[in-house]
């Protein structure tokens, strides 16, 4: 019976949004306040609606209700109380039931922030988010209903993919939904433009927030995603190139391209085009990247049962919703009026518009190694599969002019003013580069790919360190005391260095990982020592153990280094009987300077064990940088708000 | 700058940009492209006795009774049930790799067979990698319920 009404609730939400469109269609040429008033309440009454079909959804996870088809297919009664929660979007329908809750949440949150004059463009917005609802109610009655029933009741579920559980992959899942819908409030501020036939700065500072919300947690999504592969999938890498991480990689280029030119549109309001142009396709990367992904296109562990029908019904959806704003901006892009200024060579001007040049370019190459691939198979026949070989060869020297300007950009000015200190601080970049580059050359194991990527990360920091102690001297504050940092912190904008600050960590990870890891792979018996560099492994034991859902072969090891006692790996081998699978489990002792990663293969008391040991310099810079860039999105959003409120108060002051 | 000369620039840029990107796309997908082969169509298009400079990818199923573990390494021997290709690989097999899974090896193809960097099996018992399923199919081997 309960989970019949998460069904009917979720019809309801349907029925609701459908009357929703229609009566914003039918009020689109006469608005009036009151319009606005009954279509915030009634995104409210779908969020509440959906919310209630996913609590539902859940609560049957949580007691095991095999008499659902998705739970009876994807949990078990053994499993630990997180994962039968998780479980409930770590299947097709489930993700789903949260990609719409999501969607009416941000929808909800759009209607209900305040906004000056302005009812008319978050008129067309909320009906806008409306209308994807709607698109994606309609695949999840249509295609993939969470409620279905199965008429034999199974005693017990069939478990969840063992790979799926895991506390990592838990949150990787919502946080990668949110960056994915945040990116359709951009859209729908964009096609309100559109429609409305207005834009202006203040749209641009509204805007900016949701493109920074979306942009953090997709950046966290990744980044969690990658950690995930990283220690579970027990490869030993932490990026693959895979279609499925590209398919979540591009809508993060363009909402990073969208990021910076949104900056020129709020201050100098030219570019305006390119803006609305770039908030459709990060929408539309966002939509590809489902259809990828849940399309069975492709295979992964992200596909769950796939089934062709629904991937056309996510191409239509996707035609629907990109088609319309496309054909829209098409005949109406040419009414907004832009800025006649001028600008120099070197200002923030050229820098970001340079910067978007070089992100869209990276995505193009992205895509098109995503695509060829399937192009190739549905013209002649012919598989191929294209791996990193290809993306080290065309994505990374794109990006690696985008970190040259990166550090310097921040010292040009707006429009045609001069910048006061950029001679010095090139002067301090390239000193310090030369530096670095010498250094890396004396390291063992360099290559020039090593030095340019490790030299790019120094010379990326010394920028950001730069422009934070301009600012600091500027402000005038004295560092005696603890408390003067957070003045300082809450004087200046800093979110964009902490974000560039990440970058440049990411890229000494990468650098580390990349170019200084070492490998053993090998067969060894209990009792074996074997060194890498100056650390030793010695193999102590081999145990077999009853885990809660599944049993497990452990090795032993110990890890010393420089004859430190470091401390314990261990290594599993698990089998879940439920799912019939088996997992590896990576041991990693980690710490600031790096990884000890291994891996535990087939074998036995008398051939020995084969086991693979990575040593990876530095790979934790990889997420800490990551976690640094959408850290610096959040201190933007903060410190924009307060700035936004002092400025309104500031202004009613006035009045 | 003047908006006269700001175009100019800016199209120069895009121009340089773009052609530098198709340059960087076209020499790569020259060089990386790694292309999938059942163990008859590898047979069919270079013969027995060809090394091929190209990174390959074949895939079928594990022949059964074909695994040789060594000390080092391992051999086995890819089969579509026309034809055999053998494998040898000297890293870690994953963990779904047993006879008669499907798989795919990706590597060198030299004296006759495969010398492989990587094998790739899937992570769901039931799954079958799509282009080995393609493949089966074609030759009437296998009839899946997909």
């Amino acid at each position: 019976m309960i989970p019949e009404l998460g069904h009917v609730f979720l019809v309801l939400a349907f029925v609701a949004s459908i009357m929703q469109i229609v009566f914003w269609t039918y009020h689109i040429n006469s608005f009036n306040e009151l319009a606005l008033d009954i279509l915030k309440k009634s995104a409210l009454l779908n969020c509440i609606f959906i919310l209630i079909s996913f609590l539902i959804l859940t609560y049957s996870f949580i007691i095991s209700d095999f008499s659902l088809l998705i739970v009876s297919n994807n949990s078990h009664t053994l499993k630990p109380l997180i994962y039968k929660i998780s479980g409930t979007w770590g299947n097709h329908e489930g993700s789903l039931l949260l990609w719409v809750l999501i969607l009416s949440s941000f929808t909800f949150l759009v209607s209900y922030k305040k906004t000056h004059n302005n009812g008319e463009l978050l008129f067309s917005i909320i009906g806008v988010q409306t209308l994807i609802l709607c698109l994606f109610l309609a695949f999840i009655l249509l295609t993939s209903n969470p409620f279905e029933r199965v008429s034999a009741i199974p005693i017990e579920g069939r478990g969840l993919n063992p790979l799926l559980q895991d506390p990592g992959l838990a949150f990787h899942p919502p946080m990668l939904y949110v960056g994915y819908v945040g990116l359709s409030v951009s859209f729908s501020f964009a096609v309100g433009a559109l429609i409305t036939g207005k834009i202006n700065k203040e749209w641009a500072q509204q805007i900016r927030p949701w493109i920074t919300i979306a942009w953090s947690a997709l950046t966290m999504g990744i980044a969690l995603g990658s950690w995930w592969a990283y220690y579970e999938l027990g490869w030993g890498g932490w990026w693959f190139w895979d279609p499925v991480e590209n398919a979540s990689f591009m809508p993060w280029l363009i909402a990073t391209a969208l990021l910076h030119s949104i900056r020129i549109l709020e201050t100098r309001l030219i570019f305006i085009n390119w803006c609305i142009l770039l908030s459709i396709l990060g929408f539309a990367f966002s939509l590809l990247g489902t259809f990828i992904v849940r399309s069975g296109l492709l295979t992964s562990v992200h596909s769950f049962a796939s089934d062709p029908s629904r991937g056309i019904f996510i191409l239509i959806i996707l035609v629907i919703s990109v088609g319309g704003p496309l054909i829209l901006y098409a005949l109406k892009s040419s009414l907004f009026r832009e800025q006649k200024l001028q600008f120099n060579l070197l200002s923030k001007e050229s820098a970001l518009l340079i910067n978007n040049l070089f992100f869209t370019t990276a995505t193009a190459t992205v895509l098109i190694g995503t695509l060829y691939p399937l192009f190739l198979d549905a013209f002649n026949g012919d598989k191929i599969s294209i791996g990193p070989a290809y993306y080290n060869a065309t994505f990374a020297p794109i990006m690696a002019p985008i970190i040259l300007l990166m550090a310097i950009a921040p010292f040009f000015n707006w429009g045609k003013g001069k910048s006061k200190n950029l001679l010095k601080i090139i002067a301090i970049l390239i000193t310090t580069s030369l530096v670095s580059v010498i250094t890396l050359y004396t390291i063992d194991g360099s290559s020039i790919f090593a030095i340019i990527c490790g030299s790019l990360s120094i010379w990326l920091f010394v920028g950001v360190v730069s422009d934070l102690i301009i600012k600091f001297t500027e402000t005038k504050i004295k560092l005696n005391k603890v408390s003067n940092l957070f003045i300082y912190i809450s004087k200046n904008k800093i979110g964009m260095n902490i974000a560039h600050l990440g970058v440049a960590i990411f890229l000494a990870g990468v650098t580390g990982e990349q170019f200084f890891k070492t490998e053993f792979s090998g067969r060894k018996n209990i009792g074996d020592t074997f060194s890498i560099g100056n650390r030793v492994l010695e193999f102590k034991n081999f145990e077999t153990i009853n885990g809660p859902n599944y049993q497990s072969e452990m090795g032993i090891f110990t890890l010393h280094h420089n004859s430190k006692f470091i401390g314990y790996l261990k290594p599993e081998k698990r089998y879940y009987p439920t799912e019939q699978t088996q997992t590896t489990e990576a041991a990693i002792i980690s710490n600031f300077l790096g990884d000890t990663y291994i891996v535990l293969g087939e074998g036995n008391y008398e051939t020995g064990w084969s086991i693979r040991i990575y040593f990876n310099p530095l790979v934790s810079w990889i997420w800490a940088g990551a976690f640094l860039m959408a850290l610096g999105g959040v201190t933007s959003i903060i410190q924009n708000k307060k700035t936004f409120n002092n400025a309104t108060k500031v202004s009613l002051n006035e009045i | 700058m003047n908006p006269k000369y700001r175009r100019l620039f800016i199209i120069t840029l895009i121009i340089c940009t773009l052609g530098i990107a198709t340059q960087l796309i076209l020499m790569a997908i020259r060089d990386n492209i790694v292309y999938f082969y059942t163990p008859n169509e590898l047979i069919n298009k270079y013969g027995i006795n060809k090394n091929i400079k190209n990174k390959i990818r074949v895939g079928g199923l594990v022949l059964e009774d074909s695994v040789v573990k060594n000390k080092n390494f391992v051999n086995f021997t890819i089969t579509d049930k026309k034809d055999e290709i053998r494998v040898t690989f000297d890293g870690q097999l994953p963990d779904l790799f047993r006879e008669g899974q499907g798989i795919v090896a990706e590597g060198f193809f030299q004296n006759n067979k495969l010398v492989a960097s990587q094998v790739l099996a899937k992570h769901d018992e039931n799954y079958m990698p799509p282009e080995v399923a393609d493949a089966l199919k074609k030759n009437g081997a296998w009839k899946g319920d997909k």
